[in-house]
């Protein structure tokens, strides 16, 4: 067999697999082809000049929740906090959620104690938000584990206007971390 | 069915079933049908001296195999996985039954390249000449590796992982084929039906593999999936009665002979091969290429 035949079935093989892979998988994220998170529904500038960091836009998550009443459409960017309660950590940790080009990015600001005390954190990057229709979106985290930082693969599920879900599962070690707008 | 397939699975469960095929199968199935093999050969009054030293020393090159494998694989493998991953891939897949199947196919046809690659090649072959030296077939032959055995796998599933696979499935899905294969090492069973010899890789198939008769020489390259020897026209069925190892016979059960026969003689090769380039063109080439004098 001619070494280019070799090569164009070889590489039809190839792309029939893969590419049945990554269409399926494009096709089942349902949020995937509705947006690259530029959506009217990230775009605090251009579709409400008079919104304000922290508040929730009522009028944009009734109108996108309609046919699945427990999700709400909601702002992401703005200070959200995570109350941890571990041998490392209690306390609530406050994140500064960024539009940064395409993608969400979030800053670790401040640690704050079960008082409420808080002190300034070294706002390093720990989520980047890659997909978000409003609803649900696709990002990566970093996870600390024994001294090693892990990028993860998380989802994000929003469960109302004040509050959503991270979830992880990297080879078995998982967890659900509710945030919330503060 | 779409939505069964598309459903996202949990890590955890995923690496139990891996962990249930992949590394159970080695109680379950492999060393009972060994034990049976064994007490065929014995049956039929086969059971030599030779033999038992021959399955001894497959499963030594396998140490020494999975040692290399070990250090490799902590020192560099998963690291250059990971980095591909997170810098040169496409989009990351969802784990659901869709990327797992498209994974192991991939690894399928990875492996059928890798294992091509191996008998053309002159650096290929003398790590991979090992595996086929043994005269005899059966499980034990399955864990007769080379010095470098493990170091070809790196270069063809890499663009897996390029292709937006997680390196941990792409690694577990190459040692689904990896098992798979070992189950076709033997003479117990006979030819399939007939739809299964068409799609799968089988012992007929596999015995054509590692025949020296002439006809029998770079053919069935298959892991599981026979349908790629078919396609890419390396396909041989069974007919003449198989003999068994290489053109040119190793006669010895010393481990650390078998195991390091095939980079020696390459090294031979080399020393008598006249010019530079001719050297470097020793260890690409086909094993049989000779420099022109």
């Amino acid at each position: 067999m001619k070494s280019s035949t070799l090569l164009f079935r070889s590489l039809a093989i190839i792309i029939f697999i893969a590419g049945g892979a990554q269409l399926a998988g494009y096709l089942t994220y349902d949020t995937y082809a509705a947006n690259e998170i530029e959506t009217n529904h990230l775009d605090l500038e251009e579709t409400d000049t008079t919104y304000e960091e922290g508040e929730s836009k009522q009028g944009e998550a009734q109108d996108n929740s309609s046919d699945e009443p427990l999700l709400t459409t909601i702002e992401l960017q703005g200070k959200w906090g995570v109350t941890y309660d571990s041998e490392d950590f209690t306390g609530t940790m406050v994140y500064d959620l960024k539009k940064e080009g395409k993608a969400i990015n979030a800053y670790l600001v401040e640690y704050q104690d079960e008082n409420g005390y808080g002190e300034a954190a070294n706002g390093e990057k720990v989520l980047v938000i890659k997909k978000f229709d409003g609803k649900k979106g696709k990002g990566v985290y970093s996870v600390a584990y024994e001294g090693e930082t892990y990028e993860v693969d998380c989802k994000i599920t929003i469960i109302d206007e004040k509050t959503f879900q991270l979830s992880y599962d990297y080879y078995g070690y998982g967890d659900t971390e509710t945030w919330k707008k503060l | 069915m779409i939505e069964f397939l598309s459903k996202e699975l949990n890590w955890i469960d995923v690496e139990y079933w891996f962990h249930v095929l992949n590394d159970l199968s080695l109680l379950y199935i492999i060393v009972p049908f060994f034990v049976l093999e064994m007490i065929r050969y014995a049956v039929q009054k086969r059971l030599t001296k030779d033999l038992i030293f021959d399955s001894v020393a497959n499963v030594i090159t396998f140490g020494a195999f999975f040692v290399i494998e070990i250090i490799l694989g902590i020192l560099a493998v998963t690291k250059i996985y990971f980095w591909v991953y997170e810098n040169f891939s496409l989009p990351h897949l969802p784990l659901n039954w869709i990327t797992i199947i498209a994974c192991v196919l991939l690894a399928d046809f990875a492996y059928y390249w890798e294992h091509r690659m191996m008998h053309r090649i002159g650096i290929g072959w003398a790590t991979h000449t090992v595996h086929h030296s043994s005269e005899h077939f059966n499980m034990s032959v399955a864990y007769r590796f080379g010095p470098l055995d493990a170091v070809m796998p790196i270069v063809f599933s890499l663009p897996i992982v390029m292709l937006g696979f997680d390196p941990i499935l792409v690694l577990l899905s190459e040692v689904f084929v990896q098992v798979f294969q070992t189950l076709l090492h033997t003479e117990i069973i006979g030819k399939l039906t007939k739809p299964v010899e068409f799609i799968f890789n089988t012992p007929s198939h596999h015995r054509v593999h590692h025949g020296s008769n002439r006809q029998y020489w770079d053919k069935n390259y298959a892991g599981i999936l026979i349908i790629w020897d078919r396609m890419l026209g390396t396909f041989e069925p069974e007919v003449e009665k198989v003999k068994y190892g290489i053109s040119e016979p190793l006669r010895s059960n010393n481990p650390i002979k078998v195991f390091f026969h095939g980079l020696s003689r390459l090294f031979r090769k080399i020393n008598r091969t006249q010019g530079v380039k001719n050297k470097f063109l020793v260890l690409i080439k086909p094993p049989d290429w000779e420099a022109k004098a």
